[in-house]
């Protein structure tokens, strides 16, 4: 456990990894993640595919909501976008997978632009409501736009393919998810690092003096809405090549909500909280699936309670965290760290 | 394990009862900011740290729950939340690893039915006549004496939860059969069926195209399609006032437009008008732009399809009120008591298309073998609305299935798919005409219409078939 | 063409409900810059317990509806006691995810108290339709619109007229100084969420009375965010109005565009006007604009 450890420059202070413990930890966690699916069943690897969606997505999330403070509650539209753009692309356009995915990405940003232009100029709330309206415009065009999108019929997406090789169980598709979600935190973590990151940060928290000195308010919120979207779009492309089926059904306003969920639980503001949220609230149904089932056989009638419980949980998860501990698991997570820099030497 | 860097230890001065403070390096609190800046800047940055190196396993994770607290609270407390975590975790873990051991010889059928959602009202009817069915034949000697084991789990009507709750069953229990929620979770799943699970799958969607012998051979509809409902229907109209005017009303979901296409095909055929196709979500609120389309068109007939009752008793309400003379007709979920009780009068001359006779119907052995089902197992129950019929003929179906499958010594899913395909005539004991398959669904069933003074449903035709 | 002045009528009607709705999401704002997005979940709650009140007790109309706004306005204060309370200094975002938390919450209590199925209101108004002549008003909508007046102009004489209406102005205009001048901001905060939870409970009612009551009534919560977009967030004139026009307005669509795209754009329409008025007018047709003093 490292301790004092003073920084001399900017340079030093800005890394991400500060140390060799920090480093030997991170090589054992990456090691695990690419052993795990022998490990694991085919629905534990299906849950870790669905959690590095939900990761990517909730990480554009946050550098959106956590990181520039305006507020999207319509993220599940844009994972939308993203996913009907791969499969148009691969089914319509015979585009490879790996050429689709970035550009599916790319038109979910081009539409939360267009999106993000007439809301963003105005400030307070009116993000909020426009990413609301956009949700559910979004979701009608997914049904009636039938002509691109088949409608409720949904397209069916082949998996993709490298060479001979075809990713089409969940084993095979867990390493894709795996490496494009690394690349996807991993600009994001450098992404706040640098100028464009702070400029969002002082958007955030006083926008009155970061105009002052300089930053155009409204090409740092575009950005932020613009690479939110794109990161969205990725998650999208992934999601329906791993589902391979796209319907409207798929992205619903509850799903945005979900996804606010996960920043909030996880932390705003900090890449790490975006990683826990997805992760917990991806398993919380799961745990109480879990619970249901045990306590089943105790209490027979209860299960139809305990099902409607899960909304309560989930509920009082965000009103909880919100009220309780407004940092999220992130600041959890730091305090134990905390606790055991110095630990077992006290003064 | 323990590395030090540069180990200079920065020296606050030390607050009551000991121990000292740790203050976060600052730029990670400024990137963290936001929330709670002002507030809980003091508690965000101080750290009660007290440590005893003779500390048991408790007391470390009482110094551990303290820590993970952003208020300072003494060792003891700390202690206290420790053992109760510690009491409901091992609990759980226990109650986890109690449960039924698994037996042999056991059929297993799964389920993922919208106990919870949207379609509630129908998943709860459709789980039980299902478990019913399958529970009465496992007391009547099950599939040639192996026992059949039902597991269900509540997919929401939600397309994310039923995929999961999908998946879930087929990774832990393998079974041979599977029974879905929506038509949605069937299309979802019908190239994994076909192509990685080769199961046998049925559904609660009477959807047509999941009924296609050719692309789903595993997949098959416990009756008419929603196409062949509207078939039977418009041959009805047909026979009752050739050349009518026909108008659709049908909500905006795939439940709703799978049967649009065919039946604007069919109204072609048929020779009837078609002057209106109306199009409201389920639970819209005012219909207003609806009904005064159907005003001005002023159509002779109404089918519904994609609702149950929700905007259906709003429309024929503000219709009566417009005073059209229309008559109303829905298909399979509309011919539920659930629209005699919420209309009262209005349901006067509604009709609907059903496979399946009714709870009321006492002269049909089937009905009676439910009845006294009921009444030994679930002696509240009172009332089996027409869902619950749907459920139990698919579980008479799965039954059948399983035994000829078995007795050609092929329990598994081409066994079973072969025995799909041999089911001609199948008696179901009174609770619908004989089922002959027909590129995987039953397209039988007759037009009913209400009989608003004795509340219940009456034959209004007799079993008409479209498999001829 | 004679169907036009039917669609003004219905379109009118319509919107009177959901200008009283409206109405609950701009006290909110005016009085706590917050949006409430558990309006919804609010107007199935006053549904719901109206009908319990009815049909268990079996007490007359007048009965269940005093409970329900006794009910809503003790439901006000308790969320705003508990849930906001520990919340005020925090940023905009926090208090709007706990809204939406509180309407989940809420959603999974009303689904295990009361089961999920659909369920009608029994007889309150008198079934036969309102005959203008030219246009027919349905008795549901007719009697919704009727109560939704009243009530829209009891609030609005509450507010002109009486102290505790200029208190709550004046917490909305300036809150130091309506704290300097002696005006409890905490009541006035407890006393908008009570106010807000009964309309949009006599909301709920109107619209349980019109379609029927099931878990998914709050819905036309978030359509109403459009109404107040358009009216402006901080104006009740402009909710009133704004409900109007966008009951209107969504009538003429559903007639006359439904056919073009294939159907249901009524839903969709109240999203799409409120994205141009964002970008034409974004401060709606009666809000006050936002200007920044350094």
């Amino acid at each position: 456990m490292r301790c004092g450890d003073l920084k001399e420059s900017y340079l030093e202070d800005e890394k991400i990894f500060q140390s060799l413990f920090v480093k030997i930890w991170l090589a054992v966690l990456l090691v695990f993640l690419a052993v795990f699916p022998l490990l694991a069943d085919a629905y534990m690897l299906y849950v870790a595919n669905l959690i590095g969606f939900a990761i990517i997505a909730a990480v554009g999330l946050n550098l959106l909501t956590g990181f520039t403070g305006q507020i999207s509650l319509g993220h599940a539209a844009f994972v939308g976008v993203g996913g009907y753009a791969a499969a148009v692309l691969i089914t319509r356009f015979g585009a490879p997978f790996w050429l689709a995915l970035p550009l599916a990405g790319l038109v979910s940003a081009l539409i939360g632009l267009v999106i993000g232009i007439p809301s963003l100029r105005v400030k307070g709330l009116y993000l909020c409501i426009a990413t609301l309206a956009s949700q559910f415009i979004l979701e009608y065009v997914f049904v009636h736009w039938e002509s691109v999108t088949r409608g409720i019929r949904g397209i069916n997406v082949p998996p993709p393919r490298f060479g001979g090789f075809v990713f089409d169980t969940e084993a095979s598709f867990y390493y894709i998810t795996l490496v494009v979600m690394l690349m996807c935190v991993g600009f994001a973590r450098n992404l706040v690092r640098t100028k464009w990151g702070r400029a969002f940060v002082a958007v955030r928290d006083r926008d009155l003096a970061a105009e002052i000195i300089g930053i155009n308010l409204f090409r740092y919120k575009l950005v932020a809405f613009g690479v939110s979207s794109f990161y969205a779009g990725i998650a999208g492309g992934l999601w329906v090549s791993f589902m391979k089926v796209v319907t409207p059904e798929h992205f619903p306003f509850s799903l945005s909500i979900q996804y606010l969920a996960m920043i909030i639980v996880g932390g705003l503001g900090t890449i790490l909280g975006s990683i826990f949220g997805a992760i917990f609230m991806t398993l919380v149904p799961e745990l109480l699936n879990v619970l249901t089932g045990t306590t089943k056989h105790f209490f027979p009638g209860m299960e139809q309670l305990f099902i409607p419980m899960k909304d309560v949980i989930f509920g009082m998860l965000i009103v909880g965290f919100l009220v309780f501990e407004p940092h999220g698991l992130a600041e959890i997570w730091h305090r134990i760290k905390n606790f055991f820099t110095l630990w077992p030497f006290s003064y | 394990m323990l590395t030090y860097e540069k180990c200079v230890l920065p020296l606050p001065p030390p607050v009551k009862g000991g121990g000292f403070q740790i203050p976060l390096p600052s730029r990670e609190r400024v990137a963290r900011g936001g929330i709670s800046d002002g507030k809980s800047s003091g508690k965000l940055a101080h750290m009660h740290v007290r440590v005893n190196l003779s500390d048991s396993l408790v007391g470390l994770l009482g110094s551990l729950a303290k820590s993970v607290s952003p208020h300072a609270i003494s060792k003891e407390a700390g202690l206290m939340r420790a053992r109760g975590f510690l009491a409901v975790f091992s609990l759980m873990l226990v109650l986890s690893m109690l449960g039924p051991a698994p037996a042999q010889d056991v059929i297993k059928i799964g389920a993922v039915q919208p106990i919870t959602g949207r379609f509630a009202f129908a998943g709860v009817n459709i789980n039980a006549g299902l478990e019913d069915a399958l529970m009465m034949a496992n007391e009547e000697g099950g599939i040639n004496g192996k026992q059949i084991k039902y597991i269900m789990e509540d997919g929401q009507y939600q397309l994310d939860v039923a995929t999961a709750a999908f998946k879930r069953i087929m990774t832990r229990d393998n079974p041979l059969i599977m029974y879905g929620e929506s038509t949605g979770l069937g299309k979802a799943m019908s190239p994994e069926i076909k192509d990685r699970y080769k199961i046998l799958y049925s559904s609660t969607s009477f959807s047509g195209e999941l009924a296609d012998v050719a692309v789903n051979p595993y997949i098959f509809v416990p009756g008419p399609t929603y196409a062949d409902m509207f078939g039977i229907l418009l041959k009805y109209i047909a026979n009752e006032k050739p050349g009518a005017k026909v108008a659709f009303f049908y909500s905006d979901t795939e439940f709703g437009k799978d049967p649009i296409p065919f039946a604007r095909q069919m109204c072609k055929d048929l020779k009837l008008e078609l002057v209106a196709e109306a199009v409201a979500q389920v639970g819209a609120i005012d219909v207003t732009s609806q009904v005064l389309e159907l005003k001005r068109k002023s159509p002779d007939y109404v089918i519904f399809q994609g609702f149950v009752v929700e905007p259906v008793a709003a429309v024929i309400k503000q219709c009566r009120d417009f005073g059209m003379k229309t008559k109303f007709m829905g298909t399979f979920w509309g011919a539920t008591k659930m629209i005699i009780d919420n209309l009262g009068p209005l349901a006067e001359g509604y009709m609907a298309v059903n496979p399946y006779m009714y709870w009321w119907n006492d002269d049909v052995p089937m009905i009676k073998k439910i009845k006294t089902y009921s009444a030994k197992k679930h002696p509240s129950v009172t009332y089996r609305d027409n869902s619950y019929m749907q459920g139990f003929m698919t579980g008479l179906i799965f039954v059948e299935l399983l035994k000829r499958a078995d007795k050609a010594g092929q329990l598994n899913g081409e066994g079973l798919v072969k025995a799909l395909q041999s089911l001609k005539d199948f008696d179901s004991g009174g609770l619908s005409a004989p089922f002959t398959v027909k590129n995987n669904k039953f397209p039988v069933a007759r037009v009913w219409k209400t009989n608003v003074q004795k509340k219940i449903w009456e034959p209004a035709s007799d079993w008409m078939r479209l498999d001829k | 063409m004679d169907i036009i002045p039917q669609i003004i009528v219905s379109g009118l009607a319509a919107g009177g409900v959901y200008g009283l709705i409206a109405l609950g999401f701009v006290l909110i704002y005016k009085a706590t810059s917050i949006l409430n997005l558990a309006t919804g979940e609010f107007m199935t709650l006053g549904a719901f317990v109206c009908l319990s009140v009815m049909t268990q007790i079996a007490a007359p109309f007048y009965i269940a509806f005093i409970v329900t706004i006794v009910f809503a306005a003790v439901l006000g204060i308790v969320i705003e006691r508990i849930v906001l309370r520990p919340l005020i200094g925090e940023p905009i975002i926090a208090v709007i995810m706990v809204t939406i938390g509180l309407a989940s919450i809420i959603r999974g209590l009303s689904h295990m108290i009361w089961s999920p199925e659909y369920r009608t209101f029994p007889r309150i108004f008198p079934p036969e339709p309102l005959d203008l002549g030219f246009a027919i008003v349905p008795s549901g909508l007719l009697w919704g619109f009727i109560f939704a007046v009243v009530c829209t102009a009891i609030f609005t004489l509450i507010f002109r007229y009486t102290r505790t209406g200029l208190a709550m102005r004046a917490t909305a205009a300036n809150q130091q100084a309506a704290l300097s001048m002696g005006i409890s901001v905490k009541r006035v905060f407890a006393l908008s969420w009570s106010l807000a939870a009964i309309t949009a409970g006599i909301g709920g009612i109107i619209i349980g009375n019109i379609s029927g009551i099931s878990i998914h009534l709050g819905h036309i919560g978030l359509k109403v965010l459009s109404v107040i977009i358009l009216g402006g967030l901080d104006s009740i004139v402009g909710a009133i109005i704004g409900g109007f026009i966008i009951g209107i307005l969504e009538n003429f669509a559903g007639v006359f565009l439904d056919s073009i795209f294939g159907g249901g754009v009524k839903e969709v329409v109240p999203f799409v006007i409120l994205v141009i008025i964002l970008m034409i007018r974004p401060y709606g047709i009666f809000g006050k604009a936002i200007i920044e003093r350094v």
